[in-house]
């Protein structure tokens, strides 16, 4: 493999977790309960998918397992969030630290460092597209990952679907854009918000199941390092739009692919790795300049 | 009558605090019993060695003095509204820089050479401090996710730092050399207490006497309550927000010259430990409302949970993770109300009971 193939196929792997996680934090963002636990539910879902296949030695298994936890801290997310109208952001933060401590203590009871399973190997669920990948640039793209990568790919254009031409989808912006307008028009407004909630759980379990059992077949606590960040700075960046951020979750990706390979090739070279923060902070700034450029506002608190 | 609903009004702001505490201990005792241990000798033994013995007790209070500067540096922030989370990536970058110059300058008079390491650490938190509060202020870029990003950034910086241009040659893992003598915290007498518990109590008292009795801290209460109007009134919201930054990057930077030079005296990968000081503070910052009494109240009790959790693993037989899960359970369960702060308990059920009646009568009608 050349090595702009490789960049390109390290972006992928990297890419396809947070993808997933930004397609299932725009709801969220645009019904106006920002979801910060997107970390912590995208390593909820690494950890028990690899949980059940060392318990279960059963690939379903796995998949439903993470799903469902996922699911029900969604559901804790929205009954303290949205039901008895918490404050999200703590929320959200307290799921980041709980699932990695409670992910530490059964590993400690386990007394293992990591969890791993050794009878499955990664490459028996690769899917290798014939023809497609002997093409350079689009091969590494298309061809050679697990099956969640290209259910990362085909979410970016449900998600379009769902947020622009269904019913639901205009509700769900609503209930972000004015929520009184909502109530006053009969829509219930906390379904929707519950709903936006699950469907980014659901999405961050792919993203975990991706992660851990289908790249690495392994856990290790923290393993997500800060993509689900990554994924909410993606979302800020294009607020909320699923094709704009889908561009700047790629080049995060990029970003962070080129600092992984050039770390490789010069010694010395962990300070390479502060390089993806940093150019997601300049977008961010970036970003904010531009969407701002006509805003006249009084002030730094005011929202528009 | 006035009285007696101010109150109650107490009574539910301690109540609120108490049940998500009260909540978590319940819970982690059901996990406690699910493995097999019994929950009340487990809390027993972290209570009677943190709390019971003048080792645990000095121990507990040693391990306050960074928690109550790093809550105190988010309490500032989140009550004016600012989600600063950059708290964590400022402590350790402080700590580290303090360490630094804490190695590096021999032969110095010991107070001269604290000074200047405490000096280092306030504006090296200072100045990553400055970074989104400038870009809050000036670009409208949203400060939550940048010092979320930059904690990241901070991170790997000092790991590279750490592992790379400032490495002990000598330690088989990555480390820093460790501060001179003359820069270092000794503990007094036969307790586990350092005078940077001192300074700590001293800062901590005057930011308190700030937050409670000047304009700045007025302006803090009147931005967390009513922005749009604080501005309307001809608040300079921009300088505010920079200032306020800035007071929380230097207590960060302060709690982790502390933790440097009284603590860990070398800086490694786990210096601030898990989940860190900084978020440490949120913790204690939430628990007690922002106030400065409740954050004096919360960070005993979070060392004290430190201590026991020290203890825990050692003569309990429960892996001392279950204390993380305790407190992040706390903090899932301090994010709501469980009741309505505005009212008195009785006032509520008195609206309830009307409200139920009322209803009643128009479905009659």
């Amino acid at each position: 493999m050349s090595a702009i193939d490789n960049i390109i196929y390290q972006s992928v792997v990297y890419l396809a977790p947070v993808l997933l996680c930004v397609l299932g934090g725009i709801f969220a963002y645009k019904a106006n309960v920002l979801n910060i636990a997107l970390e912590g539910m995208m390593m909820a879902g690494a950890f028990v998918s690899m949980l059940a296949a060392n318990l279960t030695n059963s690939l379903p298994a796995a998949y439903l397992s993470a799903f469902a936890v996922c699911m029900a801290l969604g559901l804790v997310f929205s009954v303290l969030g949205v039901t008895l109208k918490g404050n999200v952001i703590v929320i959200g933060l307290a799921i980041n630290m709980l699932v990695p401590a409670v992910a530490g203590f059964i590993m400690k009871i386990m007394s293992v460092p990591s969890i791993t399973w050794s009878e499955f190997s990664t490459s028996s669920i690769v899917l290798n597209i014939p023809v497609i990948q002997n093409i350079p640039l689009l091969g590494p793209i298309l061809s050679g990952h697990p099956p969640i990568t290209y259910v990362a790919y085909l979410m970016i254009a449900v998600m379009s679907v769902l947020m622009y031409q269904t019913r639901f989808g205009i509700h769900v912006r609503v209930v972000g854009e004015s929520e009184d307008t909502a109530v006053s028009l009969g829509l219930k407004t906390n379904m929707y918000k519950i709903a936006a909630i699950l469907i980014g759980a659901g999405c961050c379990a792919l993203a975990g199941i991706n992660l851990s059992l289908e790249r690495l077949s392994l856990y290790t606590n923290n393993m997500t390092a800060g993509r689900g960040f990554i994924a909410i700075a993606a979302i800020y960046c294009g607020r909320g739009k699923p094709l704009s951020c889908t561009l700047y979750a790629v080049l995060f990706s990029l970003a962070n692919a080129l600092a992984e390979y050039f770390s490789l090739q010069v010694s010395a070279s962990l300070l390479l790795k502060v390089v993806p923060y940093v150019v997601m902070v300049a977008v961010l700034t970036a970003a904010s300049i531009i969407n701002r450029r006509k805003v006249r506002v009084r002030g730094a608190f005011s929202e528009h | 009558m006035k009285t007696k609903g101010q109150n109650n009004h107490l009574g539910v702001k301690a109540l609120n605090s108490v049940l998500p505490v009260i909540l978590a201990f319940v819970i982690g005792g059901v996990i406690i019993a699910a493995i097999g241990e019994n929950p009340l000798t487990a809390y027993q033994v972290m209570i009677q060695r943190s709390l019971f013995s003048v080792r645990g007790l000095t121990r507990t209070l040693q391990l306050a003095a960074p928690l109550l500067l790093s809550g105190m540096a988010i309490a500032i922030c989140f009550k004016a509204n600012i989600f600063n989370m950059g708290i964590e990536g400022q402590l350790i970058f402080g700590g580290f820089m303090a360490g630094i110059v804490g190695n590096c300058l021999v032969d110095m008079n010991p107070a001269a050479h604290k000074l200047i390491c405490f000096a280092v650490g306030i504006l090296c938190g200072m100045a990553f401090a400055l970074i989104p509060a400038l870009l809050r202020a000036y670009f409208h870029v949203d400060e939550m996710v940048v010092t979320l990003v930059l904690n990241y950034a901070m991170a790997r910086v000092l790991e590279y730092l750490a592992s790379v241009v400032f490495r002990d040659a000598g330690a088989g893992y990555v480390a820093t050399p460790p501060v001179q003598d003359s820069a270092k915290f000794f503990l007094i007498g036969t307790t586990r207490l350092t005078p940077f518990l001192f300074i700590s109590v001293i800062i901590f008292a005057v930011m308190a006497f700030v937050m409670t009795k000047t304009k700045l801290g007025y302006t803090i209460t009147a931005l967390g309550k009513n922005p749009s109007f604080a501005e309307a009134t001809g608040l300079r919201s921009r300088r505010t927000i920079i200032v306020l930054m800035l007071i929380s990057g230097a207590l960060a930077g302060v709690a982790g010259t502390g933790q440097m030079l009284a603590e860990k005296t070398f800086y490694t990968l786990d210096f601030s430990g898990s989940p860190g000081l900084g978020w440490d503070g949120m913790l204690i910052a939430l628990l007690g409302r922002h106030t400065p009494g409740g954050i004096v109240v919360a960070a005993l009790f979070y060392s004290a949970l430190k201590t026991g959790s020290e203890a825990i693993g050692l003569y309990a037989n429960v892996p001392n993770e279950i204390v993380a899960v305790i407190q992040s359970l706390m903090i899932l369960f301090l994010a709501i109300q469980f009741f309505d702060e505005r009212y008195g308990l009785t006032e509520r059920l008195k609206e309830k009971l009307a409200a139920q009646k009322a209803g009643s009568e128009e479905g009659r009608a």
